[in-house]
């Protein structure tokens, strides 16, 4: 990887991504962190596919920025008298100072390490190889997988339903109040 | 000087770095649902580029973890917005700093 090419891809997408990131760091409004957070998503597609990793590409931007951007979204949008402000609590300073301490462990384990062989030609077909490798050697975790997600969404969708017994119960009280027969099934 | 392995590992420690912060310090749960996901997306980043540049048999194993990742990821903001929804019918407010029922 060193072509202008490729510097310059590598520049403008690491320049896009943690400008974003930053932007979501210092906005005040959440809307705007959020659309930070999509221009970000965004900016790591790029970067998988300057790594020659087309199939994760695809994924970050339907999973990512099509549907858990959407969601989240919605989530603001749906809770319209909490505060929007986006502000930092109590814990501000000591996550700076943490923050900092893990960018700089992590720069100096990456860069003082040394990586081994370096492959110069990506792999190609990746997508294939994922989808074999899915289905053979991954088969188990696999399937966990897909029984997770299905436990994720039901779970989500039976905190997130207001309880129609308890809207009934309470409605019932309303209108029945005052009569003796208390105890209704509902 | 060639883009290398170390420059992918440097992005992806800046992107935690920074989610890390957002993730502890915002008041919204919502914005520290956003944390989260800048945290797992530095992650993915950074096992994306071990696979690309490390030369080995299983390297491209890492493709397969990414994917994982992000299915657990998808499950896991499916349940932070639903509790952060409950939360807010039941006390008008998502800042993790009045949610505090569980606090002696």
């Amino acid at each position: 990887m060193d072509g202008v090419g490729h510097h310059l891809a590598f520049w403008s997408l690491a320049v896009i991504t943690v400008g974003a990131a930053l932007g979501i760091l210092v906005s005040r409004n959440l809307i705007h962190a959020m659309v930070m957070l999509i221009l970000s998503f965004i900016g790591v597609a790029g970067l998988y596919l300057l790594l020659s990793a087309e199939f994760i590409a695809v994924v970050q931007i339907l999973v990512y920025v099509g549907a858990i951007s959407v969601l989240m979204l919605f989530a603001i949008l749906l809770t319209p008298r909490a505060a929007r402000d986006n502000a930092e609590t109590a814990m501000r300073y000591p996550g700076l100072i943490l923050m900092g301490l893990v960018i700089a462990a992590t720069v100096f384990v990456a860069l003082e390490t040394d990586w081994g062989a370096v492959r110069e030609e990506p792999v190609t077909e990746s997508a294939r190889i994922i989808g074999q490798s899915l289905i053979n050697e991954f088969v188990l975790p696999f399937e966990i997988a897909a029984v997770l997600l299905t436990a994720a969404l039901v779970g989500a969708v039976a905190l997130a339903r207001r309880d129609d017994e308890d809207i009934d119960a309470h409605e019932q009280s309303l209108t029945l109040e005052g009569r003796e027969d208390s105890g209704g099934s509902s | 000087m060639t883009i290398g392995l170390e420059h992918f590992l440097v992005l992806g420690a800046l992107l935690f770095g920074v989610g890390l912060y957002v993730a502890l310090a915002k008041r919204n749960a919502i914005g520290v649902l956003m944390g989260v996901e800048l945290m797992l997306n530095a992650v993915n980043l950074t096992l994306v580029a071990f696979g690309r540049f490390v030369e080995s048999e299983v390297a491209l194993s890492t493709s397969v973890f990414v994917v994982f990742i992000i299915a657990v990821a998808a499950a896991e903001i499916a349940v932070g917005l639903a509790l952060a929804m409950v939360v807010y019918r039941n006390r008008d407010t998502i800042n993790v700093d009045r949610v505090n029922l569980l606090k002696w």
